[in-house]
């Protein structure tokens, strides 16, 4: 049923998209209507070169996600549990999250040249602030109650973070997955755009610079279903992880 | 939740083994084996200018010279240069201006070989200075006072415009530049965002069509059979193998030159590395290819740089250039 | 004492890490890793200058204007979305769609729409700054405290109060987070609204160093980018803790003994 919804949404938007060109809104060379991206896409979905660069999107931004969440986690984890650790790394932390990784970009090119792996780091780089502030803000909202219920149960470190800190972060982290699932594709694509390192970015500069309107515009579209199949992945996996969580069962027992 | 926190570690240490082999993975690089032709890696721009080494490619010009070429595609100088000079790319394409102000801020690269020239023919050029066909605007004088969309700033676009204005007996000063990259300066030249525009083509051929008029050739105002790019290299391959540079050079004047005389094999080439449509690649207005370099030209891109203030460190242009 | 720990603890990592910087690059020959000695001589001359007045300071306006747009926006919009589940159903894939396509690539595709001026760059920044201030409310208003809804609804506390006392404030710490993770994401958009159609600003200047090859001058942009982040974390964590007073204080309670 939601799926359903959802598809009418972006039938909408397509409708929408069809439209205006036709109607002279907007210039046809270079906001083509729906059906002429949606052509173009079908002849792409022919080319080897095209599958290729879908492969090496797909795989450094999944690569990318995986590392940024698996360090995000462990050290949001541990700097959020030791107070002291937190309020020495405070300022640290406030002072490179804001810097650009479009910044990066000229460092990361003399290391690894436009390559996967320079991508690779730009999105590690981004996506891991994104996965630790969540986390940190997870463990910090921990139940005091709770807090205090663990303390005269005397539960070990492991077991507060197993019982305690775990299920009070989870949620935020879960957010910090989903957020840091969007921002990696988006730095995935933009490194591959700037730098031209090989990927669906690249080919979409390249379509650019060759002029090819209608083909810039059906990757563009790969790269907007990419972000969808990422959301509802992750939302599923929300389901499951989050089946206790009140928001997520309230919106169960309500039939849709 | 014991069951869950299993499956939680087991996602942490996939990660980390991941984080491991991706770490592991080795460059690209020129390698020497004895009885082996050379790797060599050189970076370019999937643009016109580039056609005659995909053509040696092909042609097996490379291989003739015991090199074994690959061609890696970026998105411009800023990412070859830097890729060059720490030695991830063995050659690299880049515009003259960018190397002039990359040898101006002794940065350790040399040029080796010619890259592309300006046809030298005014108002038959592979670029063009278009304004809108009902625009005011006459000639070069008077942009004035106006915008002009150039895809990057303080390079060779904008000193090339402001050369027009000079040679028209305008003052450049006076001239408006904003940085629009080059898909996007006919829609905004179209909808009056921008007065003038300067484009290469294929976008030269995009303005002619939709019915912009050309009202200077730049390129060919800053001087005779200008040079506009050239492939170069790191001053540490240059030291440590110069045999393979000889080769690479003289490899390419073969392509450059094979280019130069077979435009109709040039266009064919043109379509495999780029997305540039058929009946558009038939069309453009192909840029020249000679093997030499023009020094001269250079040396008065240089002046035309000092005078704008572009270049603020002395540059020795012999230096740069082989 | 305590002032002097609280510095003390603010400095002690960053100070250690500058000085692990500057010996460890003292000296250096490599092109791309100048000296740090190098990057802080250059920052004066770079910054201190009719740059500040002409660069620096457009550009941050344009990043208020669009963040707080943004927040405007972004607030609102997720209220309407967190509220109506069917709402959310038919919305959320394409909210998803259009959040994945990477700023520059959006750039165009603006330019078309506002041309070529600072409403452009504007859009940018609000385009990136909208989701997690979006995404955020939508998820504070979703994790409404079921007996508080209840509360409200036995007390028959309906439309505007409603929307105020139960969702904005039960939602607010969501909300926040949700802004204070848009404010580091629109610096970074406020230097790509810059990458093109651009003459000035500060996200131009980086960028012209490093087109120009002027590395130490980018560095110490990329460092004044760094410190701009910081000064607009500090602003906002002053504005934090008038908004969620309540919240912290209700944390603050619980956690003494």
């Amino acid at each position: 049923m939601k799926v359903l919804y959802g598809l009418a949404g972006l039938l909408g938007f397509g409708v929408l998209l069809e439209l205006a060109p036709r109607l002279g809104l907007v210039s046809r060379d270079y906001a083509p209507p729906t059906s002429d991206i949606l052509t173009t896409l079908a002849e792409q979905f022919g080319r080897g070169d095209f599958w290729v660069a879908v492969l090496d999107t797909l795989r450094t931004w999944l690569l990318g996600l995986v590392i940024a969440i698996a360090l995000g986690v462990a050290i949001g984890v541990i700097i959020g549990s030791v107070p002291l650790l937190r309020a020495a790394t405070a300022s640290t932390i406030e002072f490179l999250r804001p810097i650009p990784s479009v910044a990066l970009i000229p460092l990361v090119v003399v290391l690894q040249g436009p390559t996967v792996e320079a991508t690779l780091i730009l999105v590690v780089y981004a996506a891991f602030w994104q996965v630790l502030i969540q986390v940190l803000a997870g463990v910090a909202d921990i139940d005091p109650v709770a807090a205090d219920t663990a303390r005269s149960f005397h539960l070990g470190r492991w077991d507060r973070i197993r019982f305690l800190v775990w299920p009070t972060a989870l949620p935020y982290a879960v957010t910090g997955v989903r957020l840091a699932a969007t921002v990696a594709l988006i730095l995935t694509i933009t490194g591959e755009l700037v730098m031209g390192s090989p990927g669906l970015g690249e080919e979409i500069a390249n379509a650019r610079s060759s002029g090819a309107v209608p083909e810039m515009y059906a990757l563009i579209v790969v790269t907007g279903l990419f972000g969808v199949g990422a959301n509802v992945l992750t939302r599923a996996a929300e389901r499951r992880v989050l089946a206790w969580h009140p928001s997520v069962r309230l919106e169960v027992r309500v039939p849709a | 939740m014991l069951r869950r926190s299993r499956g939680h570690l087991a996602a942490l240490l996939l990660a980390t083994s991941l984080l491991v082999t991706a770490c592991g993975s080795d460059k690209q690089g020129a390698t020497s084996t004895p009885g082996q032709p050379d790797k060599v890696t050189v970076g370019v721009i999937p643009i016109l200018d580039v056609a005659p080494i995909y053509l040696g490619l092909e042609r097996n010009f490379f291989k003739d010279h015991n090199i074994d070429l690959t061609l890696k595609q970026a998105e411009g100088g800023a990412a070859i240069v830097p890729a060059v000079v720490s030695g991830e790319y063995q050659f690299g394409f880049s515009n003259s201006v960018s190397l002039l102000l990359a040898q101006s801020q002794t940065l350790p690269i040399k040029a080796v070989a010619n890259g592309v020239n300006s046809t030298g023919e005014d108002g038959k050029d592979f670029a063009g200075l278009f304004v809108r066909p009902d625009s005011p605007i006459k000639t070069p004088k008077d942009l004035e006072g106006r915008k002009v969309a150039a895809n990057t700033l303080q390079n060779i676009v904008d000193t090339s415009v402001r050369a027009s204005v000079r040679e028209d007996g305008g003052d450049p000063a006076k001239v408006e530049f904003t940085a629009l990259p080059f898909p996007d300066q006919l829609p905004a030249l179209q909808n009056g965002q921008v007065d003038a525009i300067f484009v290469v083509e294929p976008f030269q051929q995009a303005a002619t069509a939709a019915g912009m008029r050309k009202i200077a050739s730049s390129y060919v105002d800053v001087a005779p059979d200008l040079c506009v790019a050239l492939y170069f290299t790191s001053e540490e391959l240059l030291g440590q193998n110069p045999d393979l540079v000889k080769r690479f050079t003289d490899a390419m004047k073969e392509s450059l030159k094979y280019a130069n005389d077979n435009p109709g094999e040039a266009r064919e080439i043109i379509g495999t590395y780029t997305k540039i449509a058929p009946e558009v690649i038939a069309k453009v207005t192909l840029p020249k290819w000679p093997p030499d370099i023009n020094r001269d030209s250079i040396e008065k891109l240089a002046d035309l740089a000092k005078d704008d203030k572009l270049l603020t460190n002395p540059v020795d242009v012999s230096k740069l250039l082989p | 004492m305590i002032v002097l720990r609280k510095i003390g603890l603010a400095l002690g990592l960053p100070v250690v890490l500058v000085a692990i910087w500057w010996f460890a690059s003292a000296g250096s020959t490599d092109f791309y890793f100048p000296s740090l000695e190098k990057i802080v001589k250059a920052f004066p001359d770079t910054w201190f200058g009719p740059r500040m007045v002409n660069d620096v300071l457009p550009s941050l306006l344009r990043l208020a204007i669009g963040y707080v747009a943004a927040l405007v926006l972004g607030v609102g919009l997720g209220m309407l979305i967190g509220a109506n589940p069917r709402l959310r159903a038919v919305v959320e894939p394409l909210l998803e769609f259009l959040r994945a396509i990477p700023p520059p690539v959006l750039v165009p595709i603006l330019i078309l729409i506002a041309g070529i001026g600072s409403t452009m760059k504007i859009l940018v920044i609000i385009s990136g700054c909208l989701w997690p201030i979006l995404l955020n409310t939508v998820e504070g208003v979703r994790a409404v405290d079921e007996v508080l809804t209840d509360t409200c609804r036995s007390y028959r506390i309906r439309g505007g109060l409603r929307v105020w006392h139960l969702m904005v404030r039960s939602a607010s710490p969501q909300i926040v987070a949700g802004a204070r993770q848009a404010l580091s994401i629109g610096i970074i958009l406020m230097v790509i609204s810059e990458m093109f159609a651009a003459s000035s600003g500060l996200g131009y200047t980086v960028i012209q160093f490093k087109d120009g090859f002027r590395i130490p001058q980018m560095y110490t942009g990329v460092i004044l980018l760094g410190l701009l982040g910081v000064l607009l974390a500090l602003l906002f964590r002053l504005a934090e803790r008038r908004v969620l007073g309540w919240y912290h204080g209700i944390r603050a309670v619980q956690k003494e003994r």
